[in-house]
């Protein structure tokens, strides 16, 4: 029974050595079941024999199973546990060898120099076994040297592999340097004990040996039982990440955009099929730098210092640059890419997509150009209804000059002229016609139609100008300004000419607003530093206030709250501002008249316009 | 007895427009009293000297118009030649209506302003001797005494001498003697000259 049970161990662990040959502790397993059962096999022989003879040399041959276990026990710890003093091994297995050795050439066999005579002992299940007595061998005390010696081997093979182990291993250890060592310390115990007739025969040290096979095998199936668990995962891992993938691929390939995906080394591995169906080029063509040949000459220097500026850094970036479509023509995409990151901050590379933003950008001018034209009617429309301050403006300077050049004529008509008089009369009229010669430019300025310009303004500037232009339509309205203006103030990036649109309208706005109300006219106009970096400009008049229901709707297109106007200033006004990405908005005071505020963003040093400008350039 | 030489005044409170204004008007041989602001005008304008106003339309503090009204508050008639950079028509209609001598746009020619400017002087003088010439006859009413005053109230009338005698009381004779010291007294020979003198005093009962 026990040699079945030890055979069917052999066999399971064969079986996994065989296919998995480099799980050599599998086949030492296989071998150590198989002495185990030869052991067993010969313990039987022993115990069923009639004669001497036969006792003797079933007992004789017994010790070459014994020999076969000590020597696999030595390998398995040794290859099971990756521990064990190598010395402690030979020895033990030479010690073994010379037991062998003493086995066959002294005696009857190890354990008798001479039987003299069997015994049948009953044992508890009434059943009778044989047993020898006689002379002992003296040589069998190698034998028991070597075990003693593979007990302390083992013991030592242990102890090592639990210092050096994680939890696991430690479990290992325990478990299988500890069996090995109760069960070869009983086993050789109980012998002793045997020889030495302390208790009486039979001796059998088959049981012992199998329980030590099924404390290892226990081990050794749990390592087969993990792994194959392990196996399971990996697999299943494998197949998520194969689905992922090629989620991604189909993804990727159905996406309206163009994706593209970069190793560490800023080389393209991946480009999918919404990009190659643009480009019209095939995926070996893109690969690596390839796709580098579809962008416009004009803008790969800046393409490919961005690409790896942010390469560099593992930075996002966003660009614009011409690619070549299939059909030849160049096409402004928007290419965005975000490093990839694993978990624990490996950096992986970059993916990306760009869109094609031509007919975006083309839209964004066309709608800027609009703006710009309504910007410029509307200018026109309000130069219009000021016409008559500015001409007395122009007028101002001219009189000087009529006046100062007649007076210079009679003086020296008289003959009597004094020079210096003369010339103190022609500086003033130099002066003055340079004053005359401003105020045509800044006329022109607000009348001319031409692109916007942004560029970097004092926001104070561009509100002294406008009173300036609206001096004498203040006067004859009989309002009185009040200028507030922050000093220091950032500066912002926009277009003087809207600008100053906007204020002049605000600025008139207000001064409508008080026209008929009793009290003082005062416009109050005022710069400050805003919130977030922003600089906000208020006019605030002292009129009759907006109904709380216009407050909105004032800036729509063709809405007004006077006779004749046609509504569209402050619709424009707002979409001058929000095109210098600021707001506009109006509210009532608390101590009466209403104000209109809008905001602008400061300037910041790398400010680069692109889009539409870029498209026109 | 010769008159005072009369002062244009000027206001305008564009300096290089007032410097330019006063250089021509004072080589066109006028006295000129140039002010940057109507205030400072105001301080130093003696109502009793001849002259006229050169005011420009639109100012900070006291328009034309305004200051054309500070000075009918003065009892001053003093002549004003508006000036304008603008030729707003509802403004210089309303300066005409209160007399204004002329209204003129900028920039001015000089024969056009001085013209303005001669016939605005040429109105303040004869405004002037209207006015002392008012004062004489004021003057000569304020000489008679009560009864005379009474008798010239009835003279010009039209009454007859024997109607006033008996509505004051007296004797014919009595009258003729008050009619008689009343033609002396205010300097006249006929009736109908009386006549006129007490209208323009506005001699009435």
């Amino acid at each position: 029974m026990i040699a079945a049970a030890c055979l069917t161990l052999a066999f399971i662990h064969l079986s996994i050595w065989a296919r998995e040959s480099t799980r050599l502790s599998h086949l030492l397993f296989a071998i150590l079941a198989l002495a185990v059962a030869g052991l067993a096999a010969a313990e039987m022989l022993m115990m069923r024999a009639e004669t001497i003879e036969e006792f003797g040399s079933a007992q004789r041959w017994l010790q070459v199973p014994a020999f076969v276990v000590v020597v696999s026990t030595v390998w398995f710890v040794r290859t099971f546990l990756g521990a064990g003093r190598l010395w402690l091994a030979y020895t033990v297995c030479a010690l073994r060898l010379l037991s062998l050795i003493f086995n066959f050439s002294t005696g009857v066999n190890l354990s008798y120099s001479e039987i003299t005579g069997l015994r049948q002992l009953e044992l508890w299940g009434g059943e009778h076994v044989s047993a020898a007595y006689g002379v002992f061998n003296p040589w069998q005390r190698v034998a028991q040297l070597s075990l003693l010696l593979l007990v302390a081997y083992v013991m030592d093979a242990a102890f090592t592999a639990w210092r050096r182990g994680d939890r696991d291993k430690r479990r290992r250890a325990a478990s299988v340097g500890g069996s090995i060592a109760f069960f070869l310390l009983m086993a050789g115990t109980h012998y002793g004990l045997v020889l030495e007739h302390v208790i009486p025969p039979p001796y059998v040290g088959a049981p012992a040996f199998l329980a030590m096979l099924v404390a290892m095998g226990y081990e050794l199936g749990s390592d087969v039982f993990r792994a194959g668990r392990l196996d399971g995962q990996l697999r299943i891992s494998n197949a998520h990440l194969q689905e992922s993938e090629r989620r991604f691929g189909a993804m990727a390939d159905a996406a309206p955009v163009m994706i593209w995906m970069a190793g560490t080394d800023r080389l393209c591995t991946f480009f999918n099929r919404g990009w190659l169906a643009f480009t019209g080029r095939s995926i070996d063509q893109e690969l690596g730098n390839g796709w580098t040949g579809g962008v416009h000459p004009a803008d790969l220097d800046h393409c490919i210092r961005m690409y790896s500026d942010a390469f560099n850094a593992h930075r996002d970036f966003s660009m614009e640059y011409r690619l070549r479509r299939h059909d030849g023509e160049y096409r402004w995409v928007l290419d965005s890419g975000v490093p990839r990151v694993e978990a624990d901050g490996t950096f992986l590379g970059y993916v990306g997509s760009a869109v094609d933003v031509t007919d975006l950008r083309k839209t964004e001018a066309e709608a800027a150009q609009q703006r710009n034209e309504l910007a410029h009617l509307s200018r026109v429309a309000m130069l219009g209804e000021l016409s008559g301050s500015l001409a007395h403006e122009l007028n101002q300077p001219l009189a000087a000059i009529l006046s100062n050049a007649q007076a210079a004529q009679r003086i020296l008509g008289r003959g009597a002229g004094n020079i210096d008089e003369i010339l103190e009369i022609l500086k003033d009229i130099v002066a003055d016609d340079k004053r005359a010669g401003e105020v045509i430019k800044r006329l022109r300025t607000l009348f001319r139609k031409e692109e916007v310009r942004y560029r970097a303004l004092e926001v104070n500037d561009v509100a002294l100008d406008v009173l300036k232009m609206m001096r004498s339509d203040l006067l004859n309205r009989d309002v009185a300004v009040r200028t507030e203006l922050a000093a220091g103030l950032p500066q912002v990036d926009g277009d003087p000419v809207q600008l100053q649109q906007v204020l002049l309208n605000l600025v008139m706005n207000g001064c409508d607003a008080m026209d008929g109300v009793p009290g003082e006219r005062r416009l109050t106009l005022r710069t400050a530093a805003a919130a977030g970096g922003e600089i906000e400009v208020s006019v605030a008049d002292r009129g009759r206030g907006i109904p709380p229901a216009d407050l909105q709707r004032i800036f729509e297109p063709f809405v007004s709250t006077k006779t004749e106007g046609l509504g569209l200033g402050l619709a424009v006004c707002r979409t001058i501002v929000a095109a210098h990405a600021g707001r506009l908005w109006a509210a009532n005071n608390r101590d009466g008249g209403a104000s209109f505020h809008f905001t602008l963003p400061a300037k910041r040093d790398s400010d680069e316009r692109t889009g539409a400008d870029r498209l026109s350039g | 007895m010769s008159e005072p030489a009369p002062t244009v005044y000027l206001v305008d409170d564009d300096i290089s427009v007032l410097r330019g204004l006063g250089r021509l008007l004072a080589a066109a041989g006028l006295k000129v009293a140039a002010f940057a602001s109507p205030g400072e005008f105001l301080r130093s304008f003696d109502p009793a000297g001849p002259g006229c106003l050169v005011l420009d339309v639109a100012m900070p503090e006291l328009s034309g118009p305004e200051l054309q009204q500070a000075l009918a508050a003065r009892r001053s008639e003093l002549p004003i030649v508006f000036l304008t950079g603008q030729g707003d028509i509802p403004t210089s209609v309303q300066a005409m209506k209160r007399g204004a001598a002329d209204f003129l746009t900028k920039p001015v020619d000089e024969e056009t302003l001085l013209a303005a400017i001669r016939s605005a002087l040429e109105r303040d003088r004869s405004l002037r001797k209207a006015q002392e010439e008012l004062a004489r006859i004021e003057r000569r009413v304020a000489s008679l005494t009560p009864r005379e005053r009474e008798v010239l109230e009835r003279v010009v009338e039209g009454r007859l001498n024997k109607q006033i005698a008996a509505e004051l009381g007296t004797v014919e004779k009595t009258i003729k003697v008050h009619r008689a010291s009343v033609m002396q007294k205010m300097g006249v020979r006929t009736l109908a000259d009386l006549v006129r003198l007490a209208g323009r005093a506005g001699v009435k009962r």
